[in-house]
């Protein structure tokens, strides 16, 4: 949406967020040089550097594969999901440091290429205990680079939405290849004990967040809702839907959004044209239901985006009878025009 | 055995970037706005950031310049 790419798109949250962002990566900086230098003050720069970038790349990746599950199971997380962009990109750059300073410190002084070497330089390929562990962080590095290179919304519009979303899908793969690598490593380097111990709980944690979302979602999936008249399908009682709002529910696999404004219902198909967002998940702005991961914008009335944009959703019918709320659920085609149920107060 | 694979794998990796970066300069000064139409009201430096996801996505670009 919009009829030009801005460089970064920045809103007041979104620059919180950042300077949240530089603070943590600041203060973790300060905390983790200033630690391992009192404990051993001989350390040298250049492995204070590669290990305090990869300890902390592989923390923000955590936190980044946890905002997905925190927030399908807890709508509080939302805000911290649609800021995740920029995190995905400050983890890159910060994991690029590391990959960066091990290969000048490790590849830069053979005479040959340094990227042959990350792969030569140890041909262990069938040993566990020596296995050249520092491929698998250059393999996890080009992935995220490729990650990172296509966050732009740019992206989103010019890469198929099925190859982008392939492409950072495959940040499962790259944090598999992270967490080999430093399993691996630790057999190999005086790094610490900790380490490894603090990874596998991190796993564990995500293993956990990423099942009990799954589980919501199944169980949303499931619900019932006891049948009335016909094929009208009760799903709510009007005061369940805050104005501007909307409360999503799924009838006969059908996953609806029915929305709240100017003392109206309208319904529409949940799934965003753009991404697959929530629209029931977004808000009515400036009379538009508004997609909470990019901001398409669609007309309640009829699922249409507003000229000059063409994007169309399907619409279904409700009714209100005795405050409740009832819905047809068969999709009309996409961008048809349905009257809102009126709430008679 | 496996340096031969080593060695072809980094070879392909660099041919790659290596087209990467000739798509990305012809991006740069011609492809961007005919790929994306957006592009001609959009200022130069966005250009710029997005040349490194050019230079990793540039195969998946190539279809829709020929599609124009
Ligand atoms: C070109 C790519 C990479 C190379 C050459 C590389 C190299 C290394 C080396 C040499 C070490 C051992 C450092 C030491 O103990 O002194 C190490 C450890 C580590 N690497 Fe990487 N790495 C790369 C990519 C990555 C990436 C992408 C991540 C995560 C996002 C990562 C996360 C880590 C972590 C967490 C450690 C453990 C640090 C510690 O135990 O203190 N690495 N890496
Ligand atoms: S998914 Fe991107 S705007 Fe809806």
């Amino acid at each position: 949406m919009g009829l030009n790419y801005q460089l970064v798109l920045w809103n007041k949250n979104k620059k919180v967020y950042d300077r949240f962002i530089l603070l943590f990566v600041l203060l973790y900086l300060l905390l983790f040089w200033g630690i391992t230098l009192i404990t051993n003050s001989n350390t040298s720069l250049e492995t204070l550097t590669i290990r305090s970038s990869g300890t902390l790349a592989i923390l923000l990746l955590h936190i980044i594969l946890s905002i997905g599950p925190l927030a399908r199971i807890n709508k509080k997380f939302l805000p911290l999901l649609y800021n995740r962009r920029h995190l995905g990109v400050s983890m890159f750059l910060i994991a690029l440091i590391h990959g960066g300073f091990s290969i000048f410190q490790f590849h830069m002084l053979g005479d040959v290429n340094p990227i042959y070497s990350v792969f030569t330089s140890n041909l262990d390929y069938s040993s566990l205990h020596d296995f050249p562990f520092q491929v698998l962080g250059f393999l996890a590095l080009l992935i995220l680079f490729a990650m990172a290179a296509t966050s732009h919304d740019f992206w989103l519009a010019n890469l198929s939405a099925k190859t982008w979303k392939t492409l950072h899908m495959l940040v499962y793969v790259a944090y598999a290849l992270i967490v080999s690598h430093v399993f691996l490593g630790a057999f190999q380097q005086e790094t610490s004990p900790y380490m490894p111990v603090l990874m596998g709980i991190g796993f564990v944690v995500l293993v956990i967040l990423h099942i009990s979302a799954g589980i919501k979602e199944v169980k949303k999936d499931k619900q019932t809702y006891e049948a009335s008249d016909e094929d009208w399908k009760y799903v709510c009682e009007i005061d369940e839907i805050e104005e501007d709002r909307a409360k999503i529910f799924i009838v006969d696999h059908e996953r609806i959004a029915i929305f709240k404004y100017e003392n109206k219902l309208s319904a529409i198909h949940n799934v965003c044209k753009h991404q697959g967002g929530p629209l029931g998940e977004g808000k009515i702005i400036d009379g538009c239901i508004t997609c909470p991961w990019h901001g398409y914008q669609y007309l309640p009335q009829n699922g249409q985006s507003p000229p000059p944009f063409t994007e169309k959703v399907a619409t279904y019918y409700v009714k209100i009878e005795d405050k409740k709320v009832y819905v047809l659920p068969k999709p009309l085609d996409e961008g048809t025009e349905v009257s809102p149920a009126i709430i008679e107060s | 055995m496996v340096i031969t694979i080593i060695s072809f794998f980094l070879k392909v990796l660099a041919v790659y970037f290596g087209m990467g970066v000739l798509f990305g300069i012809y991006f740069l000064f011609i492809g961007a706005t005919k790929i994306d139409p957006l592009m001609k009201n959009s200022k130069w430096i966005v250009r710029l950031l997005l040349f490194p996801g050019v230079v990793a996505t540039w195969i998946c670009l190539l279809p829709k310049l020929y599609k124009k």
